[in-house]
This record gives structure tokens, sequence and C-alpha cells, in this order.
């Protein structure tokens, strides 16, 4: 139960069809009501993971429903017409097994990891969940405290809080720009009837998908499956397209006060969105930029100058814009410097270009990040949902040959057309030991 | 589907489980070597997928450390990767990323770590990457500035941290005296003080055969990867770096402190001595653990976030330790419920020695607690990890079958028995926010 906020995909997905991994394709369906179905047996493990992907998140929200999403999230564990509260997670855990979900920007996620045996059951409780929740009116108000305690968490993470500050202003208005968790007024605000009402209109067939991986016949799933999520009637759903993509924001600097002893600075550009043909140029950027410990900025702002303890950059490839980030914990009179050099480092792409070391290096971790992500049926499960989810599958499984295509004046192009104009600054000043 | 018959079919299933075997989701069979130097290689064959992973587990860590040298095996550890005789620091973790790998160290409290992980089909680069890595480490004199240097943010950071900070503040207060209760990466002051040379000697005292473990999982045959991993590290030095030093009793302050400082949430921490791994009540207070905050079916998450909703994080803690284990208690809440939660979850702990755990809430603790130990023995990385670790603290391969029907074995009363034994008188550490 938790939301899912920043760098949201950088790597993407999967990519399936292409280098040392071959995994077969999954099979996909769509039954007449326009719920989605994707099935991979795979037989490396006693666990099954199932995985419900409703097409909904922070975007979907109006002004006064910020954070509906999350919030509702949290809502479907608290009982159902049939089931109690508290039910689902007894249940799951008394088989030895884990449930729990997510909310970002663009989708809500629910999972059950299972010894396969109950992979039926589980389809029948998700689906309940999905159509049944009951949003008690007792059970809300408790639940939005929770909900209320996570943001105070959020608070105390300074790489969080900077994470979701530095997204608000790369996205001035736009709702990337709101927090996933949401807006404490209208969370006050919000009855049964309205949080339900959110329910009941993305909560449909047509919206959702869900990922079975593991020991399973997929011949039974989908009678489980027809018989679970097939009856319920499509309702002629179609998602609100997301406003045109966001501008590059005004150049803004901001610098607030936390209690502590360690600086942070970040800073951010808006990039491509996810499917962007130049998608991948930035995405090979990003990595040489800041992406790993051999990338630029570490090597020269923390191995040679020490100036940060920390640095690096991410992507998040996003469905109606992206966004490139540097952040760096840094010591509070270096600030300037560092964001200086990090400039320097990205001029120097641009007029130099990046080798073909960096490049095979990139492509290789991008190779990697998808076998390691996908050792286990849940990190399958999760590649396929949010590839159906916010791009496609088809998408997902060319990616790595797409990585492997760029060009070193395509990197060095990206670096001259995303990362040389404005940007917003976000440094977090420490107020004092605060004891 | 009507809404009576999902009801039925739920609660059937659930007797069903409950009345059937448990299921081990993981199983792999290790092949174990000793080589001459007493150096223990291990190797678990896995194709699930095309990737390896190799945990070096050295027995050295805080509980070998004074308070002059507090931090040195974690800094040790981050030297180590940052250059060898041959390779810069640059070369190695150019090579591990053209491996689509990465290569890592730390320490910890009771042994110190160098991780790698690799594309399958570069097993043979990984091996020989880390085994460089192990045995002939620069320890170049900028590279320990840099690393003192981090050791020191590390420390900052967590000082920054509620949770972290509340974290150290209680191991403080039970493990006063005792090596376990000062932080893995040491004190600023110990940090400031250890160079080149008090590592180096560090090194060469632990760094033996007999104190070592290398361990393999991964899409290998392990009659190839044995082999080599006995070429590779053939040069360790023989020994175990004599008997050791015995560890000083652990005596708990049993008191409760009230720290101030700004934050958005309190933090309350309650900890307790416990058993280590290997005692004969490890399995007991696992359970007990298990049914006091494991999960979101744990009673503290039951009780205190979702009907009384003070939390969004709140569970319980019981890390296997070779020395002397300890169990901890935590929430985090808003500051105007901070005594309501101290309150809720100090009668939560005490309900356990005074009331009977259902047979429904012991069943379902024993089947969480050994389904996440099996989900959590899936990747490659985990694997290989689990297998040194189990050989480190001395409790062998066997150990998950033994674990698993001494869980099996543990009664209501057993958990009440353990419960009255080990959580009668809390530490409590308890942060209260002041004004950001």
């Amino acid at each position: 139960m938790a939301a899912i906020a920043a760098g949201l995909l950088y790597g993407c997905a999967g990519r399936d069809s292409s280098g040392p991994f071959p995994l077969p394709v999954p099979s996909r369906e769509v039954l007449p009501n326009g719920f989605r179905l994707i099935i991979h047996e795979r037989h490396t493990s006693k666990a099954v993971a199932l995985q419900l992907w409703v097409g909904v998140g922070g975007r979907d929200e109006a002004p006064s429903e910020r954070g509906f999403s999350h919030f509702a999230e949290h809502m479907l564990f608290k009982g159902t017409d049939a089931l109690e509260p508290g039910f689902v997670e007894r249940e799951v855990e008394g088989v030895g097994g884990r449930t729990n979900a997510g909310t970002s920007f663009e989708y809500t996620y629910y999972y059950m990891l299972l010894p396969s045996a109950r992979a039926a059951w589980g389809i029948e409780v998700l689906a309940d969940m999905a159509f049944n929740a009951r949003f008690d009116p007792v059970e809300l108000d408790r639940e939005r405290e929770v909900v209320f305690e996570e943001v105070r968490l959020g608070e105390d993470n300074p790489r969080s809080f900077l994470g979701r500050r530095l997204y608000e202003m790369a996205f001035p208005g736009y709702p990337y720009g709101f927090p996933v968790l949401g807006d404490p007024a209208e969370l006050r605000a919000a009855t049964r009837e309205s949080l339900r009402g959110y329910y009941r209109r993305h909560y449909v067939p047509e919206n959702m998908t869900l990922v079975v991986v593991g020991p399973v016949h997929a011949g039974e799933i989908r009678g489980v499956v027809a018989r679970a999520f097939g009856g319920m009637p499509s309702t002629g759903f179609a998602r609100e397209p997301l406003p045109g993509p966001p501008t590059t924001p005004s150049p803004r600097r901001l610098t607030l006060e936390r209690p502590g002893r360690q600086a942070y600075v970040g800073l951010a550009w808006v990039a491509p969105a996810l499917g962007d043909p130049e998608m991948y140029a930035v995405e090979i950027l990003v990595h040489i930029l800041g992406g790993s410990r051999a990338s630029r900025l570490n090597q020269t702002l923390r191995e040679r100058a020490r100036l940060v303890s920390t640095i690096s950059a991410g992507y998040g490839a996003l469905q109606g814009g992206g966004i490139v980030s540097v952040t760096a914990q840094v010591e509070p009179k270096d600030i300037e410097a560092v964001e200086a050099a990090v400039l320097e480092e990205i001029r120097g792409i641009g007029e130099h270009g990046v080798s073909r070391t960096e490049l095979d290096r990139a492509v290789a971790a991008s190779e990697a990040e998808r076998v390691f992500g996908r050792e286990t049926v849940e990190g399958l499960a999760l590649a396929y949902g949010r590839a159906e989810t916010v791009w496609s599958l088809a998408g997902d499984r060319e990616h790595l040959e797409r990585l492997r295509s760029v060009s070193a004046h395509e990197v060095q192009a990206a670096a001259r057309r995303y990362l040389t104009g404005d940007y917003v600054r976000l440094a977090l000043m420490p107020k004092g030991p605060g004891r | 589907m009507s809404l009576r018959s999902v009801r039925a079919a739920v609660v059937i299933g659930a007797l069903g489980w409950l009345l059937s075997p448990p299921v081990a989701f993981a199983s792999a069979e290790v092949i174990r070597r000793q080589l001459e130097s007493g150096l223990t290689v291990l190797v678990q064959e896995n194709a699930a997928a095309p990737a390896v992973a190799v945990t070096i587990l050295v027995r050295v860590g805080g509980r070998w450390e004074r308070e002059d040298t507090a931090g040195i095996s974690n800094l040790l550890q981050h030297v180590l990767v940052k250059g060898t005789t041959t390779r810069s620091a640059l070369a190695i973790t150019d090579e591990a990323e053209r491996m689509g790998g990465s290569l890592s160290a730390s320490g910890d409290v009771d042994y110190s770590e160098i991780r790698g992980a690799a594309l399958g089909r570069h097993w043979r680069e990984l091996l020989a990457l880390m085994a460089d890595v192990a045995l002939h480490p620069a320890l170049a004199l900028a590279e320990v500035d840099n690393e003192r240097r981090a050791a020191a943010n590390g420390l900052r950071n967590r000082l920054d941290q509620p949770f972290p900070f509340a974290y150290d503040a209680l191991m403080a207060r039970l493990f006063p005296s005792h090596p376990y209760g000062v932080p893995v990466l040491g004190r600023f002051e110990s940090i400031a003080r250890l160079d080149r040379d008090t590592l180096l000697a560090h090194y060469r005292r632990f760094y033996r055969g007999g104190r070592m473990v290398v361990s393999m999982s991964g899409d290998v045959r392990a009659s190839e990867a044995a082999p080599e991993l006995g070429r590779l590290f053939a040069a360790v030095p023989n020994g175990d770096s004599g008997p050791e030093t015995p560890m000083p009793a652990a005596v708990a302050a049993l008191d409760r402190l009230v720290v101030t400082r700004p934050a958005a949430q309190a933090q309350i921490m309650m900890g307790f001595l416990a058993p280590p791994i290997g005692h004969s009540d490890y399995a007991a207070v696992k359970v007990l653990q298990t049914a006091l905050g494991g999960g979101m079916a744990g009673r503290l998450f039951a009780e205190l976030r979702d009907r009384q909703a003070l939390a969004y994080s709140t569970g319980a803690v019981f890390p296997a330790r070779i020395s002397q284990g300890f169990l901890v208690a935590h929430i985090g809440t808003a500051p105007v419920n901070a005594q309501r939660s101290e309150a809720g979850m100090r009668q939560q702990i005490e309900r356990l020695g005074t009331e009977r755990l259902s047979e429904a809430e012991l069943a379902r603790a024993k089947r969480y607690l050994l389904g996440q130990f099996d989900l959590d023995r899936r990747t490659n990385a985990r694997l290989a990890w689990y297998a040194a670790f189990f050989e480190i603290v001395g409790v062998g391969q066997h150990f998950a079958e033994a674990y698993a029907r001494s869980v099996e074995a543990v009664t209501v009363d057993d958990v009440q028995r353990v419960a009255r034994t080990y959580l009668s008188a809390p530490t409590v550490v308890r942060l209260d926010p002041s004004p950001r």
C-alpha cells in the first residue's frame, strides 16, 4: 500500500524477444467485456504471482480528487460485501504468501504471491476486491489517518521529499506536478460517495489487466478468470486523455531548509514521453551521465573532485512527458559548485559526444536490469503488467534492440536538445543538527 | 459469481491449506568444497535466469571491533573494491558494468561481505574480478581518505533520518559496552583515526581461509565453477587468526529514552535481548515476533494500524545474530498519537505473555514465517547469500530444513513461555518531534 512517485519507468519494463534471455512471449487475450489477461507459465518456482493492474493513478484525478487513486487502493483491503476487513491479508499470509498494492501517476496494481495451488482462490479474491469493495464509512475515516501517516513518513525522508518536490517544480500545473498521496484538504473532504464513485468509474473491466505468472495451467486460469472477471459488464469506459505535453518550466530555483546535517540538491529537465522515438537515446544518455558507478557524474564529482557523497541521474518516461533528474547529497557549501560541474559534464557530452565503451556499458546495464528484474515470477509479472497498462508488450519486447541501435551521435543530440535548456533546481539546506 | 460463493470458496480454501503440509517455494542443492586454506566454496546451479551472483563472506565485523576501531570492517570492505594491485577503482567498476553486473561490499556485525553479480555468460570474469578484489587489494591512501569521508557522511545520514536515528539510539541502550551497540559505520572519532596501516593489519588478520566462504548461485555448472573457484582462491592464507576473544555479556539498559528533535512523525521503539541463531528458543521467538509484528496480519499492524489508525508503518524484527539476538517492535506515528501508540504497543507485547495465542494465529504466524523465508531464497543473489550465511554462522547447509521443523514444532505454550522469558522488560527509545 504505497505510492510510487518518482523514477517510475527508468529502464522501462522489458525486452523479451532480444538478448540472451529468450523467454516465451506470454499469452495475452481480451475478454468480451474488455478485460485483459496475460498468462506466462513458468515452472522455475512453486510460487505464482497474481497482479491486477488498473489504469488509474494521479494523472486521472480532478482537482477535487487529488489522492483518490491511492486512497481507494487502501480501501480495497478494508472489506468487500463478502469479506471482512483484514481477511485478505490474513488468508494470504496464512498460506505463506504476501499481498500488497502500489499507486503511481499512471496505474494502480494489487499483487498476491501465493503457492500455485492457491491461484484460483487468489483470482476470485482479487475480482471481489476489484468490483465489490465496501468503502465502509468507519473504515474510511480510519484509513484516511493511515494515509496521513504515510505522508508524514515521506516528509521525514530527505530523498523522497526531494524527489516529490522536484516533480512539482518540473511539472507545474500538470498532473505529474501533484503528489500521488494527494492533498490533505481533498482527502479530508472525501466521502464514501465521492471515493466510491471514483472507484466505480475507474475499476471497470476494460480498464484492468490480470497478470498470472507461475507454475499454472493456462486453460484452468482462463476458466477461473472468465468466471471471476468475465461476467462484469463493460461500461464503455475510455480513459481521459492527458493534457498536451508539459511545457518546459521556466527556470526556477528553490532553496528549502530542513532539519539535519546534510544538504541535497536536485536538477530536473522535461524530457521525452514514454514511447517517444527519442526515449531510447535519452535512456542511454542518462545512464552514461549518472546511471552507474562508472558514470561520468560519479567519476568526476564523487571519485575525483570529491564534491558529493552520492550522485545519480534518472529518467522517468511517463505517458504524458518525461523527466530527467540529477540528485546529489553534498556539503552545503558545495551546492553551487556541484550544479556547475553537472552542467559542465552535460556540456561535455553535447560538445564531444560519448564513447563506444560507454554505449556498450549502458546497453549491458539495461540487459542485466531486465534479466535480474525477471528472476522471480513477481518481477516478470510486474514487467508485463506495467507494459500492458502504460505502454505495450510489443514496445517492451523491442526495447533492448532499440537501445542497441542508438548511436553516439543520437546520444549527443539528445544531450543538446533536452539537457542544455531551462531546468529547475531544488536545494535542501540543513537547518542545524536539530537536537 | 455470487458474493456468498466467493466467501465460501475463500473459507474452504483456507482451511484446506491449513490442513495440508507446508509447501516450500524454493529448493536448491548446494555443492560444498573446502580448500586447503580452510576457505569454503559453495555452488548452486540455478538455470532460472541467465545470471550469476557471488557472495564472499568473511567472519569479521562489528563484534570484533573496539571503540577505537569502530567501523574498521565496513571501511575496509569499501576500500577493497576501490582498487587492486593491478586494477584501478575505475577499472573494477568498468569491468563489472561491462558484464552487466555490479560489485560492492559492506560490513555488518557478524560478517563482512563482497557481493557481485553478472550476466551468466560472464561468470568466469566475475569470479576472477572478485578474487582479485578479495586477495590483492591496493588500499590506496586516496581511496582510504575518500571512503572515510563517505562513511562519515553515511553516519550523518543516519542522524538526519528519524528511523535510523531511533534505531541506533536503541541499539546503544540495548547493548551498552557491547560491540552490537555501535553502528556498523563506526563513530566519527574512530573513522577519522583509521589509516591505511590499520586497515592493512585488519585485512591480514581476518582475510584468512578459515574465516572465508565464497558462495555462488546461477546459470553455471557446479562441475566447472567449483574447480575454478578453487583455483582462483588457492592463494588465500591458511588459518583463522587464532582463538576468538570472548564477547562481553550483553546487559541492556532497561530504561526509557525520550529524544526531542524536528520531524513529522514520532518514532517509538521497544527492544529486548533475545536468543541468538542456533539457540533452542530461536524458532519460538521467531514465531512470537511474527505473531506480534510480521506482515499485515501481525498484531501490531492489525491492532494499531487497522483498528486504531495510529500508523502507516509498524511491526517487529528479530534478526539472526551469532552472539546475542534482539527483538525490536516499532511504530511511526503522528506526534499527537505518540502516547497512545506507546501504550498500545506495550499492551500488545504484554498480552503475549498473559494470553495464549489462538491456534489459528499460531498457524498463520508459522505459515507466514516459513513462506517468507522460502520466498526470500529465490534470486541468485539471495541464494548465494543464504548459503554463505548458514556457513559463516555455523548452522550448516541443512539449516533451512531443521529450522522449518523447529518452527512447525512450536506450540502456543512455547510462545507464551518465550514471551515471558524475553519480553518482560523493554528498553524504550521514543523520538518526539519538535516544531520543524
